[in-house]
């Protein structure tokens, strides 16, 4: 979850600032966002540049429509409605795909994201590495099958450790209906990872 | 309990660990482990499970979100420059304003509508373009490029296509004026066109002096895919090669570019710049490390040599301890 730099007033201080044209301002209050939206970003589409294209694109929007902003929300959830909006387009235009692929070029070179799975804390029992492979191969298999939807709201609930309350509201929709879609994720991913659990 | 609850409770565990239960589904799941050993076992392995979740999370490289920042620094500028702000300043927006009653001028309201009825029912006299004549030789719209950006079918059997779309325009000034330089430094990150960005460099290189154009002769340094372009940018940086954040990014091409020609360029600027800069030979240890250490990974001899004979000018070790 995106940390702010300082307290609300003073957040609102620099909305208000870039809402007159500070553009300084409206940097500083990027950047106490952006880190959490390329991660999304990066976490949902697994392409870094799809990711900087959401990064780009969601924060030149806010830039454009800032002025339209009124503090009817919090600027996050303001923020997050673009970035959010911006990603399921993109993984809706990707969903023909059989299976998105897991292995995904970062700064630091090629990385699968599914080899982290392995538990560093396999202490070397092979048991223990090989539930381990297991689950990385089934855990695989089955966020490829989740709808965007639920793959986005797994992300925010899981990944970015977001209320299902402000996950509603992100997605213009109630928290039960969120809650229904984590549900259906969950559940799928049980079913995958039967033998796990 | 039966196997039937014991399978339900097991559907709540993924929820019960978010926190995401009602009072009362919390209730009924923890109710049910009170007395169920099997479901105590099973939702520890959903912790687990879960936990190892936490693990396949992709964090983005600090450079990533570097450059992220970077190029929306630049979108902004020239957001800026080609008069979008946040701000609202324009007859026209504080008109639609009035229109959609934000402005509270509950009376303009009337004279705003009749205002577009005006303008629209000019507008639909101009002839339709056509060939060359219609609106474009009216003068109304100017010639314009486009490219299709995406095509989309929409439920209603329609299509939905969304265009890019340039229009030529001449803009002439000096490099004083801030709003050329920005246009030029938009031109010099062009990734399409590196004779573009060639060209753009050279103009903007006596001007790198200004903070903004170093700034940006820097990134170009640091990320342009072309070794012609990028070697243009050292020469506008060769007068500044002793200035902190330049000597850094100089230090980064030594150990970093690809090119054997950029390398050698680096090896003499940061040479020539240690030399310059200390008189009582209190030498730059970054920039003595990095050579020391290209020293050891580099593969073209002749590079080796240079770097070798300007460790030896600096009287440093050619070895890394």
């Amino acid at each position: 979850m995106a940390q702010k730099t300082g307290g609300q007033l003073d957040e609102t201080a620099l909305i208000r600032a870039a809402q007159g044209g500070d553009r300084a301002a409206f940097e500083q209050l990027v950047r106490a966002y952006d880190q959490s939206v390329l991660r999304l970003a990066m976490n949902l589409l697994r392409s870094p540049e799809d990711a900087q294209d959401v990064y780009q694109e969601a924060f030149l929007r806010v830039y454009r429509n800032l002025d339209k902003f009124r503090f009817d929300c919090s600027f996050h959830t303001w923020l997050y409605r673009i970035v959010t909006n911006l990603c399921l387009d993109h993984m809706r235009k990707r969903k023909v795909r059989k299976e998105e692929p897991t292995v995904v070029a970062t700064a630091e070179g090629p990385l699968d994201r599914m080899d982290a799975v392995v538990e560093e804390r396999v202490d070397g029992d092979p048991q223990r590495f090989l539930f381990s492979g297991e689950l990385r191969k089934r855990v695989k298999q089955v966020l490829s099958e989740l709808t965007p939807r639920e793959r986005m709201v797994f992300e925010l609930r899981h990944y970015q450790g977001l209320r299902l309350r402000r996950i509603g509201e992100i997605l213009g929709t109630t928290e039960e209906a969120a809650k229904n879609c984590l549900f259906r994720a969950t559940q799928k991913m049980r079913a995958a990872l039967g033998d796990f659990i | 309990m039966s196997e039937t609850s014991c399978s339900a409770v097991k559907d709540f565990f993924a929820l019960y660990l978010y926190g995401e239960l009602s009072f009362d589904e919390e209730e009924r799941v923890e109710s049910h482990l009170d007395s169920c050993v099997d479901c105590r076992k099973a939702l520890e392995r959903q912790r687990e499970v879960q936990m190892a979740l936490d693990n396949i999370a992709i964090e983005p490289a600090p450079s990533m979100l570097r450059s992220c920042r970077e190029d929306l620094h630049y979108r902004l500028v020239e957001e800026e420059a080609s008069g979008h702000t946040v701000a609202k300043h324009g007859w026209w927006e504080r008109f639609t304003d009035t229109l959609t009653g934000r402005a509270g001028s509950g009376w303009l309201k009337p004279a705003g509508a009749l205002t577009l009825v005006a303008l629209g029912f000019g507008i639909a006299r101009l002839p339709i373009a056509t060939g060359g004549g219609g609106l474009f030789q009216a003068g109304v719209m100017e010639p314009s490029a486009s490219r299709v950006r995406y095509v989309e079918p929409a439920s209603d059997g329609r299509v939905q296509i969304v265009l890019d779309e340039t229009r030529q325009r001449i803009v002439s000034g000096g490099l004083e004026d801030q709003k050329i330089r920005v246009l030029l430094l938009s031109a010099a990150k062009d990734p399409t066109d590196p004779g573009l960005r060639a060209e753009a460099v050279e103009l903007v290189n006596p001007s790198a002096q200004s903070s903004d154009v170093r700034d940006a002769l820097i990134w170009e340094l640091l990320h342009d895919q072309n070794s012609g372009v990028r070697l243009k940018v050292m020469q506008g940086l060769t007068p500044l090669a002793q200035q902190p954040d330049v000597r850094a990014a100089l230090t980064r091409v030594l150990l970093t570019d690809t090119n054997p020609g950029m390398r050698t360029q680096a090896i003499d600027l940061l040479t020539k710049s240690l030399a310059q800069e200390n008189p009582a030979q209190t030498y730059d240890r970054q920039v003595i490390g990095a050579m020391q250490e290209l020293m050891q990974r580099e593969s073209n001899a002749y590079v080796r040599q240079r770097c070798k004979t300007a460790l030896e000018s600096v009287k440093a070790s050619t070895e890394t301890y």
